[in-house]
């Protein structure tokens, strides 16, 4: 009996002590709401582009994946509490993300664009300093937390900036015409002019690169624990071999129609 | 200390947007709350059904789902979004959120006033019938009065509700206590102290609130001290001179 009871308390200490990195399993945290990086459908099942560079590393790791979805502003906070090993959610790495977590080596790239209902006297600009001159109390979505919200915070700060827990929402708020124009990641916005609620929208002409201003980070990573080196080191290894052998290439084509991923160096 | 520094000013910047929202939403939620207590107690069938059903729909499903229909459900509608006047207030972020918090508020208040106003005596009524008194003189010096005595406590229960309430308006892009909070979160990262900042100051906004209420609440009963000695008014005022 005794014994019984020692083993169980044995049991629910290991049990805690590794209760994410559990034997062969990686849970991967994603915000399921920006397509075509991340969508989860009402049953939980996570599609799209990340997805598919999960489902990739973790064949290559030999593990199962296990997916998380999680608001993206939380996604950060959520790695830091431990409620899951890797975030895999077009994420840029940025100088001050990577205060709070470490990034495996990029795995894609990032082209920026703003989205603004056809005739819109911003559609005709060109060059990215008019472009944001011409912001200043101009309603601007943008997502929270990301990357497109922090350029805009530093670049833009006489927009008035409308900022959204998911993409969903403003796509809402930019069809009703609630915001006059929203800042993107061009994938995710030609999704949105792809839909019936997109006709009457187009880009802006100009795209910002991440090279336009730091806040824009340097490509999209896996996001790691900062303790985790060992996690990182497996991971960066099975990415680049991803990378250079085209499988992150081929994905990318699939959901994308171009190849944005970043080679390894 | 840099934080408290860059959270602070940020956050009460927030916090008029809080104290806005409730007062405006609690301005217009009394006055509603008041008419529709009014309609349930009145003998009109129609009205009082038409009170009652508004309540249990109102108290009976979730605020974030009623802003969510709101700002999303009815800005999806081209009928809305037509309509010049409907459209300045659910095209905008604040003024909608104002909208379901009155609303919302309005049926916990009528709630609360019809309980207040069953709880006058009849007997004071139908004296005051007897002397004469108007219907709306009657209302406006026996059974408010009594009834509003009677429903404080509970009132001041839904002023709070109403108060924490307002962190919902950040799901709709409003900048308040708790939409400036989870952008400072995104930047800073620093989530245990922003949020506790926050909590703060909310609890700052309920104290000054319940002391508001107390005092309020004090001054309505402030002929528990003296009706022993004297029971008339007339009597009260000269006494104090």
């Amino acid at each position: 009996m005794k014994l019984k009871v020692l083993s169980l308390l044995a049991l629910l200490v290991a049990g805690t002590s590794n209760a994410l990195a559990a034997e062969g399993e990686l849970s991967i945290g994603t915000e399921g709401a920006y397509p075509p990086w991340s969508m989860s459908d009402a049953n939980g099942n996570v599609t799209g582009f990340d997805a598919d560079v999960g489902a990739l590393l973790c064949t290559k790791l030999a593990v199962k994946c296990h997916f998380v979805v999680q608001a993206f502003d939380g996604l950060i906070p959520a790695l830091k509490a431990k409620r899951f090993d890797v975030i895999i959610s077009g994420m840029s790495i940025t100088a001050d993300r990577k205060k709070e977590i470490n990034f495996s080596v990029g795995y894609a790239e990032l082209a920026n664009m703003f989205v603004a209902p056809k005739g819109s006297d911003l559609t005709g600009i060109t060059d990215i300093d008019t472009l944001l001159k011409s912001l200043a109390g101009k309603k601007v979505g943008v997502q929270a937390g990301t990357t497109h919200a922090h350029f805009l915070e530093k670049r833009a700060p006489d927009a008035d900036l409308k900022t959204y827990d998911t993409l969903d929402q403003m796509q809402i708020d930019l069809a009703s015409g609630r915001i006059e124009t929203a800042f993107a990641d061009k994938s995710a916005l030609q999704d949105f002019l792809d839909k019936p609620d997109g006709k009457n929208f187009q880009l802006v002409n100009v795209e910002i690169k991440s090279s336009a201003d730091p806040t824009l980070g340097e490509g999209v990573g896996v996001g790691i624990a900062q303790e985790n080196t060992e996690l990182k080191a497996k991971i960066d290894k099975a990415l680049c071999e991803l990378i250079a052998d085209g499988s992150v290439g081929k994905a990318s084509q699939k959901w994308f129609k171009t190849d944005i991923s970043r080679p390894c160096n | 200390m840099d934080l408290i520094q860059l959270a602070v000013p940020v956050l009460l910047k927030g916090l008029w947007v809080t104290v806005a929202l409730t007062l405006i939403s609690v301005l217009i939620g009394f006055n509603l709350g008041l008419g529709l207590a009014l309609m349930r107690l009145s003998s009109n069938a129609f009205l009082a059904g038409f009170a009652k059903y508004y309540s249990n729909m109102f108290r009976g499903t979730p605020l974030l789902v009623q802003i969510f229909i709101f700002y999303y459900g009815l800005g999806e509608i081209g009928l809305v979004r037509d309509n010049a006047l409907l459209w300045w207030v659910i095209s905008d972020g604040s003024r909608c959120a104002v909208l379901a918090l009155a609303l919302n508020t309005a049926a916990y208040t009528s709630e609360i006033l019809r309980g207040g106003l069953m709880s006058v005596p009849l007997g004071l009524v139908e004296a005051a019938q007897a002397c004469g008194m108007s219907r709306l003189l009657r209302f406006r010096r026996i059974e408010f009065p009594l009834a509003i005595r009677q429903a404080l406590p509970a009132y001041g229960n839904e002023l709070i509700l109403v108060v924490k309430g307002t962190s919902l308006a950040s799901t709709i892009t409003v900048l308040e206590i708790t939409g400036y909070a989870k952008r400072l979160m995104s930047q800073t990262f620093a989530i245990f102290e922003i949020f506790a900042i926050a909590g703060v100051l909310y609890l700052v906004v309920n104290l000054v609130l319940i002391a508001l209420i107390r005092s309020v609440e004090r001054y309505l009963m402030r002929h528990e001290a003296q009706s022993k000695r004297v029971s008339r008014p007339q009597l009260d005022q000269s006494a104090a001179a």
